[in-house]
């Protein structure tokens, strides 16, 4: 755009062309900047997948449709026969039934908001990854922007937000800028979301050294495993439905797939025999620490899928500093329960 | 090339001097930073925003230790060299601050050293010792005579004095040098004639091109107590390339003051200042290169590269450390960019990226981790849009220096003024209409506390380049 160099100018400062304080003042705020962004990146990810036929899909859409086609039918003649019985037991059922509507209809926007919220989280990372790589400035300060406006709910960062606030006005490269939104925002939160890991892997190491049977225990394991999917997702300022959980829960599984076993196989399993903790409590308490572990590493995976920026300035909490302590409070707290049953 | 007793001489005092720091590294971490510049780069103003910063906890969000609290504090101490004066902090930071001038050009070498006290990522409390140095720029254009002969630097400086189109031209001396014959019996007269038109020249040049006297000895710019010593009576000789210095010839005392004024000035100057350094950052003025025109950019480049190659950079070992330090982190950058508007610091980067690419490509290769920024020490502008065709034109507001011009407009020095400095050209060699103004430091509101922090460009981004790493 620059292909003719533009002379050099003076202008006094009460030029009424000058911008100066506008210009600041538009900076400042910028959400309404910001939020127009978005559009031209995230398309962009979203449609690098390919368009293809899927039947599957394509049946299970048509067969869905047939349900809710009975369904509406159904409750149709239900209301029309109530109305034949009684006027009065007509009405009840039709507001019942505009109620169930309305409620599902709440319900489905929630899911479809908690999914796009996730959604975004993703987007946000890919694009922080890019403008590391690229140390964009525009990229930076749309990219803050927006994390100011998802993290604009959660009360602890207030003082932070503030912060960076404060340097929007500052020249600060992109790279920069991603890391200084790291410090401040999202270190308070790792914090929360080591201690939210420890005491669900603690709960679930507990509840299966005691509980008598190993159906019970695995219910357990995976309750309280979507239970910290779901508080971390929250943390992090995603806020996902039960669709949301579930799509975290095939990502984390698919993921842990991959690296997971060997990764728990190798370093974590080896640091519990070799401390001979296995030999001394009995067997139900090691494999109450494999589950606790099990649900330790779900965490770390999950924190990777709904934290909004990617570890580079701080360090990515790792399976082996968080099984330390673990191990500590486990072993106090699990050893009263674990006697008995030893003796 | 053989070496001589000297040179063999000068790498075991270089190598002395590196065992006895090592010994004293394990005591008391120590980082020397090495502050590069031609005159007028911003050495002193940079040297002086830095302290301010650390002492004071200046505003620098990108400085990871300060910003996450992690500095207990800073304070300055005793430096070690006794026979080096002080830098005069104090009065720099006045001058900013109060007076709102920038400081006078530094005429003599000073030190300072700041210890700054932290607490490590694990948790330990430690200190950090910062030595800095500052220093005339016009005298790093001797560092290239380390490794040339007098005959290798006359030829080089008459070809550049042949070639050179840049006002004032050097035709005085031209014309004495071409009636001197290298082979006649050595006159001191003639030796003292040569030798002061050559200095006059270099004055002149000085008073023409502040910011890039390009050719040197420095210290015939500030001769301070060897004025009119041997040492500083030499001139550069047209000599014929394949004969030798007879002795006693007008030629072979020049050599020997040449040879003399390197052992005894040039020598001394690298050896305690640049031999050993960790970390360097290198400011170049590429705005008023830019300002200047082509030629005075070609100038530039040239400099920066034969005062880039004295310097010793790479990856460090703990045996590099101990026999050869060596700086493993060098910055390269384009200070003064609060003349530009944001948006134009992209191309500055690029231009300077041009103009030190051989340093740049040869301290990556050896190792040495290299990055290249923008940075104003003080940022003396703020930044505004001019409505007008197209996108507007985005300008700086700030006080010009007085007797600054541009646009046939004077300024006073009182007047705060909108200024647009001209589209920066893509490519270094164009040189375009662009104007670099002087501004002057900021106003700043005087605090309860003192002093607010001063405001800057990329401070932070090049402290935690050049020292986050060791501040862990």
């Amino acid at each position: 755009m620059n292909d003719i160099p533009r002379k050099p100018a003076v202008f006094s400062v009460d030029d009424p062309r000058l911008l100066a304080a506008e210009l600041e003042a538009a900076e400042r705020p910028s959400f309404d900047l910001v939020t127009a962004a978005p559009d031209e990146n995230l398309p962009a990810v979203a449609g690098a997948r390919k368009r293809k036929i899927h039947w599957g899909r394509i049946f299970w859409s048509a067969l869905s449709g047939l349900v809710l086609l009975a369904l509406g039918l159904a409750v149709t003649s239900l209301i029309e026969e109530l109305y034949a019985r009684a006027p009065w037991l007509g009405g009840l059922g039709l507001a019942l039934a505009v109620l169930a509507a309305v409620a599902l209809l709440v319900v489905t926007l929630r899911e479809i908001i908690g999914l796009g919220r996730l959604a975004t989280v993703e987007a946000l990372r890919h694009r922080a990854l890019a403008v590391i790589a690229s140390d964009d400035r525009d990229g930076g300060r749309a990219l803050v922007g927006e994390l100011l406006s998802l993290t604009r709910r959660i009360p602890r960062l207030a003082r932070a937000r503030a912060g960076i606030q404060g340097h929007r006005a500052d020249i600060i490269d992109g790279r920069d800028l991603v890391r200084l939104a790291e410090r401040e925002l999202m270190s308070p939160l790792d914090l929360e979301a080591r201690r939210l890991i420890i005491a669900a892997s603690k709960r679930v190491s507990i509840v299966t050294a005691v509980s008598p049977r190993a159906a019970v225990d695995m219910v357990f394991v995976l309750i309280n495993a979507l239970g910290l999917m779901r508080r971390l997702a929250v943390l992090y300022g995603g806020r996902p439905g039960a669709l949301g959980v579930l799509r975290l829960l095939r990502q984390v599984v698919s993921h842990l797939a991959v690296t997971g076993g060997v990764g728990l196989a190798d370093g974590v399993v080896q640091q519990v025999i070799g401390h001979g903790l296995a030999a001394r409590l009995s067997a139900r308490l090691g494999e109450g620490m494999i589950n606790g572990l099990l649900t330790a590493r779900l965490g770390l995976l999950t924190i990777d899928l709904v934290r909004p920026l990617p570890f580079h300035e701080l360090p990515r909490p790792s399976l082996n500093d968080l099984a330390g302590t673990l191990f500590r409070q486990a072993e106090s707290a699990g050893e009263p329960p674990g006697r008995p049953k030893s003796g | 090339v053989a070496p001589t007793v000297s040179d063999i001489i000068e790498q075991a005092r270089l190598v002395a001097r590196a065992v006895a720091d090592f010994g004293g590294q394990l005591v008391h971490p120590t980082v020397r930073l090495g502050v590069t510049g031609l005159s007028r780069a911003g050495k002193t103003v940079f040297i002086t925003a830095l302290l301010h910063g650390l002492l004071r906890g200046g505003r620098f969000p990108v400085f990871e230790p300060l910003a996450s609290g992690r500095i207990a504090g800073a304070k300055l101490s005793p430096q070690p060299d006794d026979a080096v004066p002080r830098f005069d902090y104090e009065a720099h930071v006045r001058s900013i601050v109060v007076e709102r001038d920038w400081p006078q050009s530094t005429r003599q070498i000073s030190e300072l050293r700041a210890v700054i006290d932290y607490q490590s990522a694990s948790g330990f409390m430690r200190t950090l010792t910062l030595d800095i140095v500052d220093y005339p720029g016009e005298w790093l254009l001797d560092l290239p005579l380390l490794d040339k002969s007098y005959e290798r630097w006359s030829a080089d400086t008459m070809a550049y004095l042949h070639r050179t189109t840049r006002s004032p031209l050097p035709t005085q001396f031209l014309a004495r040098a071409a009636t001197i014959d290298p082979f006649a019996p050595a006159d001191e007269f003639a030796a003292i004639e040569a030798a002061r038109l050559f200095t006059e020249h270099l004055q002149l040049r000085r008073k023409e091109h502040p910011t890039l006297s390009i050719i040197g000895p420095g210290r015939f710019l500030m001769p301070g107590d060897l004025a009119g010593s041997p040492a500083l009576t030499f001139a550069p000789l047209l000599l014929p390339a394949d004969r030798v210095a007879p002795s006693g010839s007008v030629w072979g005392m020049m050599r020997r003051r040449y040879d003399s004024y390197r052992d005894a000035v040039v020598r001394p100057f690298f050896r305690d200042h640049f031999a050993r350094l960790d970390r360097q950052i290198v400011l170049v003025d590429v705005l008023a290169a830019l300002d200047a025109g082509p030629e005075a950019m070609r100038d530039l480049q040239d400099a920066m590269v034969a005062v880039l190659d004295c310097f010793r950079v790479g990856r460090s070992g703990w045996l590099n450390a101990l026999f050869s330090p060596r700086a493993d982190r060098i910055l390269f950058a384009a200070t003064k960019a609060d003349q530009l508007h944001h948006s134009a610091h992209d191309r500055l980067q690029a231009i300077l990226r041009q103009v030190t690419d051989g340093a740049i490509a040869r301290a990556g290769a050896a190792g040495a981790e290299v990055d290249v920024i923008a940075l104003a020490a003080v940022r003396a502008t703020r930044e505004a849009l001019v409505r007008g065709d197209g996108a507007g034109l985005p300008s700086i507001i700030g006080t010009a220096v007085p007797g600054e011009w541009s646009d046939g407009a004077q300024f006073d020095g009182t007047t705060e003024m909108a200024f647009f400095p001209c589209d920066v050209p893509a490519d270094s060699t164009r040189g375009g209409d662009f104007r670099s103004i002087r501004f002057r430091p900021p106003a700043l509101e005087q605090t309860d506390d003192g002093i607010p922090a001063l405001p800057h460009i990329r401070l932070d981004r090049a402290l935690q380049f050049l020292i986050g790493d060791r501040l862990r």
